[in-house]
């Protein structure tokens, strides 16, 4: 057990330290929700009076989805960092060594997701300015849910990566599954605005739980069936994908 | 009530002392006093793309060999030939599809974490992390290897003084020139002084200085006990360091035996190289020379036809009186002492390294 411990954390402060050294990734990464907040949720001024809308302020509305949305994109983004390890032989290096295979997995899971919580953060410090006002405990929640996304997606990303190998190829297939769960979700209008056929769609994505529990959460209403049904969904989805990426990091032919 | 024995063991005789003592001693022989540390029996290995079956590769086609402690052992053949996806599967980064392996008494089926502290590997891609250092590279080794922070330090300091990495250990790894990184690749393979070092093409690409410099080490690691195995599609290398030679060709060794002896083996004399103008005499002089009795073999590849004869200085002049006398006219004739390279063009009908790539 602390041979495991300490090989995570070997892998992950690996990873990390190359990330400190080029921090800029973890800037670039803010960009598309700090646009989104620029340019976007004032658009949405216009249409909180529309009947339906569920929230009174824009910012209640908006901010908890745009941080799913990019625990959503960035995480299911994050395989692309290991294609260079892959095609110059490190990830076969590590791969090589006795470390556990679930340690090897995790090193590169949890960098993911450390990197997605600093995003969070800083999302949530930016959206104050904009009104945004959350409770604090659900927040810790919500980022714990962040948490749980970020496994899932990133796990999958690595997965897909070590499979095909090829940018293109992962940008593709990436896109063709986190667009349509993204706009499914309701994170950037209300799905009480979609038609019926698409709220009934809507209810198999996981993330629109996880949307509709991000609002919950950061109004401060923790006992939500919403909530709960969301946390069980991505901690089943996380083990399953973790899984996964284990059993790829055991077989895959690099 | 007394329990009847079955008769398979009722018929057999007891051993006596003497019998179990052969057996030991046969034993003794096979795993310790031979020193075998590889077993590999009736390997196979095969890729399937996609579920149709028509799509699937066979890569390993059933192959055998054993290696024994301290050995330099070379996987010589072609690119495609197989070597690297055996190597990939001592190392217990792909499973094997059919076979048995047996590396330091470990079954590689069942003990791969154990089979994974004993040995070392250097993929043809050498995988260093580019953007640190050559120094961070060998730490972060060590430290996977299960060594604490201040042992991976000192070891990683020992082998970059042993060597001669100082000149650039500090610098990041992908401003390294292709020798400076291979020598890296090495350092970190043997990082926690393994049994066993695999080297999958260690000096492919590289200049004939850091090619002697990689020879060097590798030699020097044979020298401290360490068993070596390293595919190469070079046959000087072979040549100059491996004790026995695996020659592969499309999945199937073979020939398997120490460089020297397989040259003598499979080619005694020399060989003519001719080079015609066109095809039509190459066919010619084929058939004239195949029915000389001084001719033991001909092959022909490309537009060079390959004359083996037992004494070359004395076939050379009735070669050519032959071609002269049915006007063949030839561009360059040259006589050479048989290398691995012909030994393995006479195995497969394959040139070793594509001259196209």
């Amino acid at each position: 057990m602390k041979k495991f411990l300490i090989d995570t954390y070997i892998i992950l402060k690996e990873e990390l330290r190359i990330l400190i050294r080029n921090p800029f990734w973890v800037f670039i990464g803010l960009f598309e929700p700090v646009v989104y907040l620029l340019l976007f949720m004032p658009f949405l001024k216009g249409v909180t009076s529309a009947p339906g809308f569920p929230a009174e302020s824009t910012s209640r509305f908006f901010v908890p989805g745009l941080i799913v949305m990019t625990a959503m994109f960035n995480s299911s983004y994050s395989g692309f960092g290991v294609l260079d390890l892959l095609e110059n032989g490190f990830i076969e290096r590590l791969r090589v060594t006795p470390v556990n295979r679930l340690s090897l997995v995790l090193g590169f899971v949890l960098q993911s997701v450390i990197v997605l919580l600093i995003q969070s953060i800083i999302i949530c410090i930016i959206s104050l300015f904009f009104g945004y006002s959350p409770s604090f405990t659900g927040l810790v929640l919500l980022f714990l849910l962040v948490l749980l996304i970020a496994i899932t997606l990133s796990s999958i990303s690595y997965s897909i990566a070590f499979l095909v190998k090829d940018g293109g190829m992962l940008a593709s297939v990436i896109n063709f599954f986190v667009l349509p769960l993204f706009l499914l979700s309701g994170i950037m209008l209300p799905l009480s605005f979609a038609p019926k056929i698409i709220q009934g769609i809507a209810m198999v994505n996981p993330f629109t739980y996880a949307v509709n529990a991000s609002r919950f959460l950061s109004d401060g209403l923790i006992a939500q069936n919403t909530v709960v049904i969301a946390f069980i969904l991505f901690i089943i989805l996380s083990i399953l994908t973790l899984q996964w990426f284990i059993r790829v990091m055991k077989e895959t032919v690099a | 009530m007394k329990r009847k024995l079955p008769v398979s063991i009722r018929n057999s005789p007891i051993p006596s002392f003497k019998q179990l003592n052969c057996i030991v001693i046969s034993l003794t022989k096979k795993y310790i006093m031979n020193d075998i540390v590889i077993e590999v029996n009736q390997l196979r290995k095969i890729f399937s793309s996609g579920k149709r079956k028509s799509k699937s590769v066979e890569a390993v086609k059933g192959i055998d060999f054993n290696v024994t402690k301290g050995e330099i052992f070379g996987l010589l053949g072609p690119n495609g030939a197989g070597k690297t996806t055996t190597l990939r599967i001592l190392c217990t980064l792909i499973s094997p599809t059919g076979g048995n392996i047996n590396i330091l008494g470990y079954d590689l089926a069942k003990y791969q974490k154990e089979i994974r502290n004993n040995i070392g590997y250097v993929s043809q891609k050498g995988g260093l992390e580019l953007r640190s250092t050559g120094r961070e590279n060998l730490i972060l080794q060590a430290r996977l290897y299960g060594m604490s922070n201040i042992e991976a330090e000192d070891r990683a300091e020992y082998l970059i003084e042993k060597l001669e990495l100082q000149s650039f250990a500090d610098r990041k790894a992908k401003t390294f020139s292709g020798g400076q990184k291979r020598l890296f690749d090495l350092s970190a393979g043997i990082i926690h002084t393994p049994k066993i070092l695999f080297l999958d093409e260690p000096t492919t690409g590289l200049d004939p200085q850091s090619r002697s410099h990689i020879w060097n080490e590798v030699t020097k690691l044979h020298d401290e006990g360490t068993t070596i195995i390293l595919t190469t599609h070079y046959l000087e290398e072979a040549d100059v360091l491996c004790s026995r030679v695996a020659i592969i060709n499309l999945g199937k060794i073979v020939e398997l035996d120490n460089p020297a002896v397989l040259k003598r083996k499979i080619i005694s004399g020399d060989i003519i190289t001719l080079n015609f103008e066109n095809g039509i005499s190459l066919q010619t002089a084929s058939g004239l020379l195949s029915s000389e009795s001084f001719v033991k073999e001909i092959k022909t590849v490309d537009t060079l036809l390959h004359v083996y004869v037992d004494e070359g200085d004395s076939a050379l002049p009735l070669v050519m009186s032959v071609l002269h006398k049915n006007n063949l006219s030839i561009q360059t004739v040259s006589l050479s002492r048989p290398t691995l390279d012909d030994v393995f063009l006479k195995l497969t009908g394959r040139k070793l390294i594509d001259e196209k790539e």
